[in-house]
């Protein structure tokens, strides 16, 4: 069997943006394998520890986004197919131009993160899935193979369900979908002299972006940051809170 | 002509319906043609009744192939109803499940889809959209041509009021070999509480701290005091203290009641991007270095379960004054 996960590279969590001329500029941030990614990685590469096969990693992006996929395949995946495109694409866009290349390699399972760290996205799984025609299943917690079907949980908008699902199919992971592996450096060594095949977005023939940015600007609310000590005097503390809540911010 | 995807319990409509509503109204000013709804799954030809009072025509789907979701099958229907209303803009709520058939709609249209948007409308011939990004930091405008999708975030617009008597129609949606390659095996039906977590004023959210899965009775008296939800931190849905249902965070739930209670927890990035945009912050924890007091704005530090019994307290003798 074939699986492969979609990742994709984006800003770490902890570090800094910054917006220059209305558009975030990502120059000089730390760039990181999507986590909610890495929980894709690591369950193809389980799976295919599991039941053999090949573990592929697809992605969609800019040139730099090779390091994110050397990581992946420094995890354990055995090859990666970069579509290279410059500049915001939008996930139906870039669905279609997946399509292609997944159609080609035609694998059982496609896993990829439940939503994106810097477009907070959570539509490539769904819209791939529809380009290749086949069914999503979204924050999948639980997966397995069973006669050649998938049998996963998945989280709702209340609660979760259990589901069987006709392979080929899409799954993006959940957090506790499983833990994933820090690379070795064996493994970093190795990642290194895997292949790692582009194809430019053009040759795909798949349109330009559907959806333009026409302004980004930082969004942090100043917050009061007023903070009562309430180590001696809890009680206290809790009365001076509740009184402000009700007397200052008026939202008790 | 604008079609709103109307989300229901089964009885009536949710507050998120009454959202899109709303924004599709706001559309179709521009866009021209009426707003029209649709109902799809068990209880839609009852809900229809409350519906039709808020657009000319609510389309409702049921029948044994619709008595369980799938985003297959979600989107076929919505694909229905959009043309057969021929609509230029679909409109949807950013629920979980929303989130996840509104791609394949967009991809069935070849239409542009704007997700998670806080606020849509259109000039001329294309629509736009405010929406966060990167971990809820930034606040993004988008353009796009027609046909467009457009997912509401939950608790962003005000709700439509009645508008008069629409009509109801019932459509037949079949079903193709896709729309029957996921087959639900069982429910898992989560106590999360009597309150929406996405849709509650008041959020009460512990973390670690609280130490255990017992403390969090506290957490649930203090939230059913406030009429709130109840929130937890990944590490907790990771110890087994609650359900994944109530977890906030970049991959669980995103909120932004009027008060947020962020209780002993520490404030990792990726739980501020569930609940940043709250109106009022307020931490209670016993480190005074823990990250979550600098995206406060009220705070204690203190040990949760000494301070947060005193304050059950102080709201008690609020709610009797």
């Amino acid at each position: 069997m074939k699986y492969v996960a979609i990742i994709r590279q984006v800003p770490d969590g902890e570090s800094k943006i910054k917006v220059e001329g209305g558009q975030v500029d990502l120059s000089g941030t730390t760039m990181i394998l999507d986590q909610m990614d890495e929980y894709a990685v690591e369950e193809i590469i389980r799976l295919k520890e599991q039941h053999d096969g090949e573990a592929v990693v697809v992605a969609f992006g800019p040139e730099r986004t090779e390091e994110a996929m050397r990581t992946a395949l420094a995890m354990g995946a055995d090859r990666g197919v970069l579509i290279t495109a410059a500049g915001y694409v939008d996930p139906i866009t870039q669905a279609a131009a997946l399509a292609k290349v997944l159609a080609e390699e035609a694998p059982d399972v496609v896993f990829t993160g439940g939503q994106q760290a810097d477009w907070d996205s959570q539509a490539l799984g769904s819209a791939t899935a529809e380009a290749l025609g086949w069914p999503v299943i979204t924050w999948t917690t639980a997966f397995e193979l069973e006669d050649g079907k998938a049998k996963a949980t998945h989280d709702l908008d209340e609660g979760a369900e259990v589901v069987r699902v006709e392979l080929p199919a899409v799954f993006t992971a959940q957090q506790g979908l499983n833990e994933p592996r820090y690379p070795t450096l064996p493994g970093i060594m190795k990642a290194k002299k895997k292949e790692i095949k582009k194809i430019d977005a053009a040759e795909l023939g798949v349109g330009g972006s559907k959806v333009e940015i026409v302004e980004q600007q930082i969004m942090e609310l100043e917050r009061k940051v007023k903070i009562i000590d309430g180590t001696k005097e809890p009680a206290a503390a809790a009365a001076e809170l509740i009184k402000l809540l009700h007397e200052e911010a008026k939202v008790l | 002509m604008v079609l709103v995807v109307l989300d229901h319990d089964g009885s009536k409509l949710r507050k998120s319906a009454l959202e899109g509503v709303t924004r599709g109204r706001k559309l179709a000013e521009v866009l021209g043609g009426d707003v029209v709804g649709l109902l799809i799954g068990p209880g839609a030809d009852a809900v229809a009744e409350e519906a039709k009072n808020y657009v000319s025509k609510v389309f409702t789907v049921t029948g044994a192939d619709f008595e369980t979701y799938t985003a297959e099958k979600w989107a076929k229907a919505a694909q229905a109803a959009a043309a057969a209303a021929g609509a230029k803009a679909v409109v949807a709520p950013a629920s979980r499940t929303g989130r996840s058939w509104t791609p394949r709609l967009a991809y069935k249209l070849d239409a542009a889809l704007l997700e998670d948007t806080l606020d849509s409308w259109a000039e001329g011939d294309k629509v736009f959209a405010t929406r966060y990004s990167f971990l809820n930091r930034v606040l993004e405008k988008q353009a796009a041509g027609l046909p467009a999708v457009i997912s509401v975030k939950p608790n962003t617009t005000p709700l439509a009021e009645p508008a008069g008597a629409g009509t109801v129609e019932p459509l037949s949606v079949e079903l193709g070999e896709l729309e029957r390659k996921v087959e639900v095996l069982e429910k898992i039906v989560e106590s999360g509480g009597k309150v929406s977590l996405t849709e509650a004023d008041v959020v009460v959210t512990g973390g670690r701290g609280m130490g255990s899965a017992e403390a969090f009775e506290m957490i649930e008296e203090f939230a059913d005091l406030l009429g709130g939800a109840v929130g937890a931190t990944r590490a907790v849905i990771d110890a087994g203290w609650r359900p994944y249902s109530e977890q906030i965070g970049q991959t669980g739930k995103t909120v932004q009641p009027t008060i947020y209670f962020a209780l002993a927890l520490s404030g990792a990035v990726q739980h501020q991007a569930g609940m940043n945009k709250s109106k009022v912050v307020v931490a209670v924890n016993k480190d005074p270095d823990a990250p979550i007091f600098k995206e406060s704005d009220y705070g204690v530090v203190g040990d949760v379960h000494q301070v947060l019994p005193a304050m059950i307290e102080e709201v008690k003798k609020l709610k009797s004054a």
